[in-house]
């Protein structure tokens, strides 16, 4: 039996189709969701977990209905929002513990439950303080840990790296990664970041506009690409024009600078560029597929300037 | 009441500590273990317990100013007792049925402080989500938060009830046969506080739904009470040159003055025409009084049922 299913679904907001004619079958590991903002990733996860009707097709949940079943499903999945969905002015435990017994788990199951999750999580002694001062990372976990704390067979993350840092966004992936190998559970992890579902996900689910793009798993989409991504802090746009004067293909995108890996000694040109020049450097590694990519027929190795505009 | 330790299908091994995931298979209830659950943290949030310090202060100040002039009754009944004997004359003193009149619109001061509590934070944190997500259903939530309101409010104006009735059987030389004396009189008070409540907790309530922000919140319901206050008053005034007129049937909406006819009906006393224009009778703003509650949590229900999750 497949996790999820789902046949022809469709969601208008009036004149606008969220989600037209998805149609999946998903079995259980940990899975990606992936598409741009608007495409629809959203509103698929609000449809599982059977916050919003969709106009018509239908989906279940490990075989259960999302329209007549969604009682049943809520027992058995967990959802961590993309927004903030904390109120500032309680303690960790008390969110999470009061959480707990909504999904009705008894009061002493739930505190018990709570301590064991936010202990899984990462939080130890701050989970006594109040919610309204904790930092972004400790947030998310929290955010995390009131969807695990009554033990879902399905997990359904919207966007968990939001606003972290790359610390933080690396501690919350490995948590998920945990969550999904070490606990069992199923994960549906909705991004718009293909460099972090390649790095915690077993299978991907691209959608575009509604519709399905891609359903395979995740070795098929990140493939290493023969570019790579140089990281500065700053003087990106010295550097590109201390390598396009080198002779090599490269081309300022936000704060990196992406060059085109033609032969080996471009590694040792980067390398002296960036010595010469004294730019601070973050790091060097090859860029992977990416999201832009899969929804762009442009080969991913294209990176001359004319291809992208400088930002 | 977890289970043992559930498969672990990583290689990771824990340290000595970490006693690993462990899956849940004890009981799991079902939405109504979970309304009350929300019903006892609303309770918790009306009255600031789990908070801190500052949101405790404002519902004790305003319950407290509630029964102020009852508890202060009771202090000074030895002394109010003296005073009648030397003069002879039975003390004037605060009674049952015209308390919730004189100072109800200090109980309605409590709703415009706590009621937002209830219903704002959850919108203005987006909470719902996570319990529209759990076995908890639109209209189950309302209801919750309601009853909280509600049976916060029934003790608040209590209270009071409870304070003059101890000071009136002190203040008698005879405590036993006092008690017997003042039970009819005070008993009324449960079902006229049960019915302010209702009312009170479900009118404010809606209203504070309409708007995440506490302030909004507040500001909408004195604005609605004033309003509603005011003009049945001024129409009737208009129109009352010639007498009683059907204009009278507008106090209807006068959430307060309707609730002060209704709660007279409980203690059998006619309106005195000085308080009450028109020509309604107690049963008549009762019936009100039911009616308002009635749409008021409709209304609620309705919003509930609207908001975005």
């Amino acid at each position: 039996m497949p996790l999820i299913e789902a046949t022809g679904l469709t969601k208008h907001y009036g004149p606008v189709k969220a989600l037209d004619g998805l149609d999946l079958a998903v079995e259980p590991g940990i899975i990606g969701l992936v598409g741009a903002n608007g495409a629809g990733k959203s509103t698929l996860i609000k449809i599982l977990l059977g916050l919003l009707t969709p106009t018509s097709g239908t989906a279940t949940v490990l075989g259960m209905d999302t329209v007549r079943e969604t009682r049943a499903i809520r027992h058995v999945v967990g959802y961590m929002p993309e927004h903030d969905c904390l109120p500032p002015d309680v303690s960790a435990t008390d969110f999470v513990t009061h959480m707990a017994r909504i999904s009705g788990l008894p009061r002493a199951a739930a505190r018990e439950r709570t301590a064991e999750v936010l202990r899984h999580v990462g939080l130890y002694e701050e989970r006594y303080r109040q919610i309204g001062g904790y930092s972004t990372g400790m947030k998310q976990r929290v955010k995390l840990a009131q969807a695990l704390v009554h033990d879902p067979k399905l997990l359904l993350l919207d966007e968990p790296t939001n606003g972290l840092d790359p610390a933080g966004r690396d501690e919350m992936l490995d948590l998920i990664k945990r969550t999904g190998t070490d606990f069992g559970i199923t994960l549906v992890v909705a991004s718009h970041l293909l460099g972090e579902i390649e790095q915690v996900c077993s299978y991907l689910l691209a959608i575009d506009a509604g519709h399905l793009l891609q359903s395979a798993p995740i070795s098929n989409f990140t493939r290493r690409t023969p570019v790579l991504a140089v990281e500065v802090e700053d003087g990106a746009d010295r550097l590109v024009d201390a390598l396009t004067a080198k002779g090599a293909r490269a081309r300022r995108d936000e704060a990196r600078v992406l060059v085109a890996i033609d032969s080996d000694v471009l590694y040792d040109t980067v390398r002296d560029a960036v010595a010469d020049l004294g730019v601070p450097l973050v790091r060097i590694r090859q860029e992977r597929g990416r999201l832009e990519d899969l929804f762009r027929d442009a080969a991913p190795s294209d990176v001359s300037p004319a291809a992208g505009s400088v930002q | 009441m977890t289970a043992p330790r559930g498969d672990s299908t990583g290689t990771r091994t824990g340290s000595i500590y970490d006693l690993g995931y462990r899956h849940y298979e004890g009981k799991r209830n079902g939405r109504l273990y979970a309304m009350w659950s929300l019903f006892v943290e609303s309770l918790r949030g009306v009255w600031g317990f789990g908070r801190p310090m500052s949101a405790k202060a404002v519902p004790l100040i305003l319950a407290g100013l509630y029964a102020l002039p009852a508890v202060v009754q009771l202090a000074f009944s030895s002394v109010i007792t003296q005073q009648a004997a030397k003069s002879g004359k039975a003390p004037e003193l605060l009674n049952y049925q015209s308390y919730f009149a004189d100072f109800s619109f200090l109980v309605f001061f409590f709703c415009v402080a706590q009621a937002p509590e209830l219903v704002c934070r959850d919108q203005r944190y987006s909470v719902l989500p996570l319990y529209f997500t759990r076995a908890m259903g639109r209209i189950e939530y309302a209801l919750s938060r309601l009853a909280a309101l509600v049976l916060t409010l029934f003790v608040v104006l209590l209270i009071p009830a409870l304070a003059l009735f101890v000071g009136d059987v002190l203040m008698k030389p005879d405590a036993f046969k006092a008690i017997g004396d003042e039970l009819p009189l005070a008993l009324p008070s449960i079902p006229a506080g049960a019915l302010a409540a209702l009312v009170l907790g479900s009118l404010s309530l809606a209203i504070s739904s309409f708007s995440p922000r506490r302030a909004y919140s507040a500001i909408g319901m004195v604005a609605y009470i004033l309003l509603m206050e005011a003009i049945p008053a001024a129409i009737y005034s208009i129109g009352s040159s010639s007498g009683p007129n059907a204009t009278d049937k507008l106090f209807l909406l006068s959430p307060l003055t309707s609730l002060m006819g209704a709660t007279n009906w409980f203690f059998g006393v006619p309106l005195s025409p000085n308080d009450f224009a028109g020509t309604l009778t107690s049963a008549g703003y009762l019936g009100g009084a039911f009616v308002t509650f009635a749409v008021a949590t409709l209304v609620l229900m309705y919003r509930y049922r609207r908001l975005p999750a």
